[in-house]
């Protein structure tokens, strides 16, 4: 995905590049086209100007200089003679020079050639025109000329300039019309050398009227075949225009030619433009696809660089998911690692609470293993029951039924209906029930007082944890000494917490084995139900959480302090049943 | 699938691209190489073929396209010019432009021609049937411009031309040109009265024109093809053929001199420059498209009497001519 991602936002950068780029090239050769255009189209329009400027100079040398100096009756043919020089002069670029009288009859005419039967002069365009507007010089446009018989049977295509001169004949001043017929061909070539653009674009002709002098595509056009734009184009002024023409979109330039008013017509469709523009077009797409081919390795790089960690550790995640126990995996960038590590760190936690989560239950199921142990203690049965069957003998019967009674409590709230969690006056009772057992056992050994407050006998706490303290207490506590010993439970409300005590008087402990007494599960149980003060611990701790439990005090030869710490929880129903199902710690 | 599936099928995709491009740019230098057609007609560097050859140029430069008219003598059998065909496609010719050369067989070696190299025919068929013609052809309604020159002479007459004699010159009786011309000249002059004296045709230039001068007189000769028309006109100027006025089909700036000075009075111009044009057209078509089938064409023709040589429209059909 980054990969797709990647590629496109760069493939999309690159077209875009690409189309700026393409866009500000086209842009840019257009224009350059376009002035380099209209550069050729004013160069060739002067050409054009001093091509006609050469011809009316040629007509001025004949009317000033030969027409004007000279009799026409004059035998000297000095006027041939001068016609003669100057067409010699100029007859790269001259078909002929004629002068005609105002009858249209032929006066003078260089190069001499035979004229036609019957030309009709006057009716020609050329004479028309020069006759009607006689002060100005006249440009037709192309023609044959159609003047002189030619042995080789041709046909030349001129143009004319035509105007009316004043000839002398016989001292006898008259109008004639002076023709000098210019070779189209001096035109043409000058065209074609503008016209030889194979990319379309195209250079025309035209007079003021639009009637075209030179078209490369004069006879299609003529034949329907080619179409073009002359008549609009010929009211152009001189200038670069956008036109549209048969459907398509062209650029047109114009440019007037003096005095004639022909329009030298520039065309550059814009297919033109784009023509050169191929291989520039080819070399852009070239670019945007190989820098495309390339930006893709890259992103296949960068994306497999970003996203193979991120898959590894993916890849191990799934597999601890799945149950197995692999390595997870560090490695990619910093971030990527603190991840990893993040993750094998919360997984490690995870292990080690499933771990005491598993000990504790194990723990809990043998708390409650051992705290069943305590309820049915065989030995302690067997004792009491051994000692009352002494006192039936003994006709003791009295004491004999106060033993039964209390053995008949403590059974009683040992069962407790099967809960965990009694109250503390119950818990008290079997703590009394025991110890009136083991004193009636014990023949009154040793003393035992209860300083309770009876506030507190309303809350809860878990069953039998009083008995295996009064037991420790009685065996190693009060039991070895050789004078009656004394045992107080007491308890009190401190600090919102309820501290039950068994403090004996009896031979105590060193510092060493208050340290182990809590700690050493392990610890070998040689007299009483084997009921620890670990387990009692453990089983208060598992209930109400670990800043409960057991605390020890002890001096040897002074006697020891056993505190139960636990919060103040009033015996409800409801709040047994929270206890019971470990909803205490939850709720805190 | 997979992100590294997709990535080659992205490069694979990008790399198929390049290379088509590349090709492109290949083919886009290469196309630089003109498609060359060659033409071959007989006597092509005579007068007649002026035109024809000028809407050759021109449409060789519009469609860019290596022309190469192929220099011939004054008659061409059909064995020359299969030979000068072969030597054309030998010779790097994509397609060729010919004029039938008169021959039984003609139409059935172009055609083998033709499998290998488009032909394109001109001016007429190779068959003198003319319609169920084998080959593509490019020419003028040869029976309605033969029906054009009956109808001049009858205009010049006011329609009576009974009793009238005329005679007939022509390149060859057995061209599908001629053969249509002379249909359309008959059926015009049908049950007019007029008298069809003498035909004269198959015969060199030289010959032909002193069988020109062997011929009894007649009022009118009709000339059906450019080079019998010039020699006719070429004997009316000289006043050698007893006063007939000639009418006749010419596309040569000589026929149209002859009718300029009076030596003839009318002519039928057939467009030689789409003749020229429109078969290098098709032709190009015909290489662009393998699959394009080039078809016949006809082109106009133009009735010129004297006093309109010089109109616009006429002088158009001379600079094609004068070219």
């Amino acid at each position: 995905m980054i990969m797709i991602a990647f590629s496109a936002i760069s493939i999309s950068i690159l077209l875009v590049l690409g189309i700026v780029m393409y866009v500000r090239v086209s842009a840019s050769s257009r224009q350059e086209m376009t002035q380099s255009t209209k550069k050729l189209i004013e160069q060739t329009g002067e050409s054009l100007e001093d091509y006609l400027v050469n011809m009316r100079q040629i007509s001025d040398a004949v009317y000033y200089n030969v027409v004007k100096e000279n009799d026409f009756s004059s035998k000297d043919n000095s006027i041939q003679r001068g016609m003669n020089l100057l067409y010699e002069a100029n007859k790269k670029s001259l078909r002929s020079i004629a002068i005609y009288n105002n009858y249209g009859s032929l006066v003078a005419a260089e190069p001499i050639a035979l004229q036609k039967e019957d030309p009709d002069i006057t009716k020609q365009d050329w004479y028309v025109q020069a006759v009607n507007e006689r002060e100005n010089m006249h440009f037709s446009t192309p023609h044959i000329q159609n003047l002189f018989q030619d042995a080789a049977f041709r046909y030349y295509w001129v143009i004319s300039l035509s105007r009316v001169v004043e000839i002398t004949d016989h001292g006898e001043p008259q109008f004639g019309v002076l023709l000098v017929d210019m070779d189209y061909s001096g035109i043409s070539r000058m065209m074609k050398q503008i016209n030889k653009s194979s990319n379309g674009q195209y250079f025309y002709l035209c007079d003021s009227n639009g009637q075209i002098i030179y078209h490369k595509r004069q006879i299609q056009i003529s034949n329907g075949i080619f179409k073009e734009n002359n008549i609009a184009a010929a009211k152009y002024k001189d200038g670069i225009y956008d036109e549209t023409f048969g459907g398509e979109h062209r650029k047109v330039l114009v440019n007037t030619i003096s005095y004639t008013g022909w329009k030298l017509i520039g065309v550059i469709p814009y297919s033109a433009f784009t023509h050169g523009m191929f291989d520039m077009q080819y070399f852009i797409v070239m670019l945007v696809l190989l820098m495309t081919m390339m930006l893709a390795v890259i992103n296949r790089i960068v994306s497999v660089r970003i996203s193979s960690p991120i898959l590894k550790l993916k890849d191990s995640v799934m597999e601890y998911e799945a149950g197995e126990k692999p390595d997870i995996y560090i490695g990619g960038s910093l971030e990527i690692r603190h991840l990893g590590y993040s993750i094998q760190r919360s997984y490690e936690q995870i292990d080690t609470l499933m771990n005491k989560i598993v000990l504790e239950q194990n723990e809990r199921r043998k708390s409650e293993l051992d705290a069943l142990q305590s309820q049915i203690n065989p030995h302690f049965l067997y004792n009491t029951l051994d000692s009352i069957t002494w006192m039936i003998e003994g006709e003791r019967n009295d004491d004999a039924v106060c033993m039964i009674s209390e053995l008949a409590k403590l059974f009683r709230i040992s069962l407790s209906k099967g809960r965990t969690v009694i109250s503390i006056k119950d818990e008290l009772q079997h703590a009394k029930s025991y110890m009136n057992i083991q004193k009636i056992r014990y023949k009154n050994f040793f003393s035992i007082v209860f300083d309770i407050d009876e506030e507190i006998c309303s809350c809860c706490i878990v069953k039998l944890v009083l008995q295996p303290i009064l037991e420790n207490a009685i065996n190693y506590g009060v039991s070895v000494m050789d004078d009656g010993g004394e045992i107080k439970v007491s308890g009190k409300k401190e600090g919102g917490n309820i501290i039950l005590s068994v403090s004996d008087n009896g031979v105590g402990m060193s510092e060493e084995d208050v340290k182990l007494i809590l700690t050493d599960s392990r610890r070998v149980h040689t007299r009483g139900s084997g009921v620890g003060l670990v387990n009692v611990n453990n089983r208060i701790q598992i209930l109400f959480g670990k800043e409960y439990g057991l605390i020890v005090e002890s001096e040897p030869d002074v006697g020891t302090i056993v505190s139960i710490r636990i919060p103040e929880v009033t015996y409800t129903e409801e709040n047994r049943e929270r206890l019971e199902r470990g909803n205490y710690l939850a709720g805190k | 699938m997979n992100s590294k599936k997709i990535f080659f099928i992205i490069e694979f995709v990008l790399a198929v691209l390049v290379i088509i491009l590349a090709l492109m740019m290949l083919q886009e230098k290469n196309g630089n190489d003109l498609s060359r057609v060659s033409v071959v007609v007989p006597d092509s560097d005579h007068t007649q073929w002026t035109a024809l050859r000028y809407g050759l140029k021109m449409a060789a430069e519009d469609l860019g396209i290596d022309l190469f008219v192929v220099s011939t003598g004054n008659t061409l059998s059909a064995p020359e010019q299969m030979e000068l065909i072969q030597n054309e496609i030998e010779h790097g010719a994509d397609a060729v432009i010919v004029q039938p050369a008169i021959g039984e067989y003609t139409e059935e070696l172009l055609k083998k021609v033709e499998s290998r190299v488009p032909v394109m025919l001109v001016e007429y068929a190779a068959s003198k049937a003319g319609e169920s013609s084998l080959l593509p052809v490019v020419k003028p309604d040869h029976y309605a411009m033969g029906n054009a020159l009956a109808e001049e002479i009858l205009d010049d007459y006011n329609g009576n031309i009974k009793g009238r004699t005329i005679g007939i010159v022509t390149e060859s009786l057995e061209s599908e040109a001629a053969a249509r011309c002379r249909k359309g000249f008959e059926d015009g002059l049908k049950g007019t009265g007029a008298d069809l004296s003498w035909v004269v045709s198959g015969l060199q230039q030289e010959n032909k024109e002193k069988q020109l001068k062997k011929q009894h007189k007649v009022n009118i000769i009709a000339a059906f093809d450019d080079r019998s028309l010039t020699a006719a006109g070429k004997y009316s100027a000289a006043n050698d053929l007893h006063g007939a006025f000639v009418y006749g089909i010419g596309h040569s700036t000589e026929a149209a001199y002859y009718l300029d000075t009076g030596s003839i009075e009318c002519l039928v111009v057939p467009d030689e420059f789409n003749i020229g044009y429109q078969s290098l057209t098709q032709t190009a078509k015909k290489l662009g498209a393998y699959f394009y089938e080039m078809e016949n064409q006809t082109v106009s023709y133009t009735v010129i009497r004297r006093d309109e040589l010089f109109s616009p429209k006429n002088q158009e059909s001379l600079f094609t001519m004068s070219q």
